[in-house]
């Protein structure tokens, strides 16, 4: 018994350090984690949008966002209906017109916007997240990309969506302001 | 000093003010005009109106014209005719006294609000001209929303029967139909396409009987395809089986092009919808800006240029009109237009001058709804054909343009419509707040043979059948 105790402990260690491990993988990068960046692409049909960085640090692997509304874009009735119009609308194309979906896409809710998510494969070690979502008439576009995994990409994405300054942000663009 | 700067910045606000509230019409209000005036209208029971097309049968003059679907405070209005509500659908008009328009009968569309319903689309063919149609027939191709296609018999126009229908799919849009072969360009967006609009080719030489000959797009588009999505199309026209080429627009305010395509290749090409078979018969693309799109792609081959008419080469040009959707309202978007395109060397086509309404001569920014072009007539009947175009111009009504040089096309005559008590709301969002003004919003316009013009609003203000005067008339050549 005497000598189990050691292992125990041993073990105890190793599962909170995987936890830890776990945890930091799972958990939202922090917003302050996010810095903004000009936007990188060259000018298109729609207007620019806010583009942003978060370091490996902090979301685990380089991650870029890129948001803009796309304002009269959007089915009134059915918004964003099925992944094709993700791959349409989502701007992914702007980082890389070869991209391959990973797998069907999902339905997501972004800033109170319902729409769908799709994860996609670049050239290279690349991975793009695309979601569209929509209000009324209008459509929020927002590209990712970062490489590795992309449920980590998607995770980094989603949580930086939700922060309240993002949020704030998308209302007020998809009103014009 | 102050006081004076303070009071002259009081008047400039005051003026400019004054000025855009001027600029918004009224119930009352004369209708604005330069060379064209009023003949007759009709209400068209103040449903939405997209396509009109004006046929010739039986010696009278009939109207056909499409409709979007409802809105949100009528989705469907009463048809007077039956008392009934009806989603929008097709008018039948006889406009054979342009003065008294007679409205003939109302066929319902698709259940579905704005551009959810309706049956927008119109295109009419005699059974005489198609290769295996019932020589009495009178066939009126028309999509049903966003999710069929239909062929009715309207030689009785008031009574009209439905001949066929090709359905499942998931956003009609405007077709175009050659009634000399019955060869149709339905734009249509089957279910497996990864765009809302492309074309499905059919034949209805036989109306009863379709055959689908292929389907077509561009590469990127197809079922299977993974990448960046090529813009989706607007529409087509076809110069026929003589001109042997289908000018295809895409887009509809953004990331437009126009598409030159052989018709012979197109038709009889390899089908499947492979990249390298649907690159087959493309003779050439042209982009527009990535802030303009292309609705309407109007052929003018061989026209004579007189300014060229001393040139030894190069003296008659093949032009395309290009004409865009403005979508958004009150100017929250680049400015949707017209363009002329020189396609005489088709794999170099250049675009060579464009028409806009200045902004500033009626303040449209300012007067609700839509501001920009959307469509022009698409007869090619000689009374106006490589003459005078007529562009759809939304709150700026329609306009008048002599197009004889097309490397110099200038406004010779417009109409701006009255608003009425059927007119619609147009609204824009601030501070998260819907702000609504009503404003005419001149959709689509058509030309007959006798040279009548026929405009119709989206915003529930009917039909306005309108007809030149002074200068505008003597550059048609009219007496």
């Amino acid at each position: 018994m005497m000598r189990l105790w050691p292992v125990i402990a041993a073990m105890f260690l190793a599962l909170g350090g995987l936890s830890e491990v776990a945890g930091y993988e799972m958990a939202p990068p922090r917003a302050a984690a996010w810095r903004e960046i000009a936007w990188p692409f060259p000018r298109d049909g729609w207007p620019a949008g806010r583009a942003f960085r978060c370091g490996t640090v902090e979301c685990g692997a380089e991650v870029e966002v890129y948001l803009r509304p796309k304002l009269g874009f959007c089915n009134c009735d059915s918004g964003v209906a099925d992944d094709d119009e993700v791959d349409r609308v989502a701007d992914v194309d702007m980082i890389s017109p070869r991209f391959v979906p990973l797998r069907a896409g999902d339905v997501v809710d972004v800033a109170d916007m319902h729409g769908r998510i799709r994860a996609y494969r670049l050239d290279g070690s690349r991975t793009a997240i695309g979601i569209a979502v929509s209000h009324r008439c209008d459509l929020m576009a927002v590209a990712a990309q970062g490489r590795g995994d992309a449920a980590r990409v998607q995770r980094a994405t989603l949580a930086f969506l939700g922060s309240q300054e993002i949020r704030n942000w998308m209302t007020a663009a998809l009103e014009g302001r | 000093m102050g006081g004076r700067v303070t009071a002259v910045c009081c008047t400039f606000l005051v003026v400019l003010l004054a000025n855009a509230a001027s600029a918004q019409q009224k119930i009352g209000d004369p209708p604005e005009a330069s060379n064209m005036k009023l003949v007759g209208t009709n209400d068209l029971q103040a449903r939405s109106a997209y396509q009109p097309t004006i046929h010739h049968q039986d010696n009278s003059w009939i109207a056909y014209i499409g409709h979007h679907g409802g809105t949100d405070d009528i989705p469907d209005p009463v048809n007077p005719m039956t008392g009934k509500p009806e989603p929008n659908g097709t008018s039948i008009v006889d406009v054979t006294d342009p003065a008294h328009p007679k409205y003939l009968r109302h066929i319902p569309g698709q259940e579905g609000r704005y551009e959810a319903g309706g049956a927008q689309m119109v295109r009419i063919c005699d059974g005489k001209d198609l290769p295996k149609g019932d020589r009495n027939a009178v066939y009126m191709l028309r999509t049903f929303g966003s999710e069929a296609h239909e062929i009715w018999d309207v030689a009785d126009p008031a009574n009209p029967v439905l001949i066929t229908r090709i359905g499942g799919l998931k956003d009609t849009h405007k077709n175009f139909w050659e009634c000399s072969t019955g060869i149709a360009y339905l734009v249509s967006g089957a279910p497996d396409w990864r765009t809302r609009r492309m074309t499905q080719i059919y034949d209805l030489s036989d109306p009863a009987h379709p055959v689908k000959i292929r389907d077509f797009g561009l590469p990127g588009q197809e079922p299977g395809a993974t990448g960046a999505v090529p813009t989706e199309l607007h529409g087509p026209i076809s110069t026929g089986p003589k001109g042997n080429r289908v000018y295809f627009g895409y887009g509809t305010n953004k990331g437009g092009f126009l598409q030159i395509v052989d018709r012979d290749k197109l038709l009889n090409g390899p089908k499947e919808p492979t990249p390298d078979n649907l690159t087959f018969p493309e003779i050439a693309r042209m982009p527009l800006s990535a802030m303009n799109g292309a609705h309407t792609v109007f052929p003018m081959p061989d026209m004579p240029i007189a300014e060229f008419a001393r040139d030894k080469d190069g003296r008659t040009r093949d032009i395309v009109m290009i004409v865009d959707e403005a979508i958004q309202n009150e100017c929250g978007e680049a400015r949707q237009m017209v363009w002329f395109a020189d396609v005489t060397t088709e794999a170099r086509p250049m675009m060579i001058s464009s028409y806009t309404v200045p902004e500033v001569s009626g303040a449209f920014c300012e007067r609700g709804g839509r501001f920009g072009s959307h469509s022009s007539n698409e007869s090619m009947a000689p009374v106006y054909y490589k003459k005078l175009a007529f562009i759809a111009f939304f709150n700026a009504g329609v306009r008048a343009l002599d197009i004889r040089d097309p490397y110099h096309p200038r406004e010779v005559g417009y109409f701006i419509p009255s608003i009425t008590a059927a007119t619609d709301k147009r609204c824009v969002t601030i501070d998260g707040k819907d702000r609504c003004k009503v404003a005419i919003q001149t959709n689509n316009v058509e030309t007959d043979e006798r040279g009548y013009i026929y405009a119709v609003d989206r915003a529930n203000t009917g039909l306005h059948i309108l007809e030149l005067t002074d200068a505008a008339r003597a550059a048609a050549g009219l007496p």
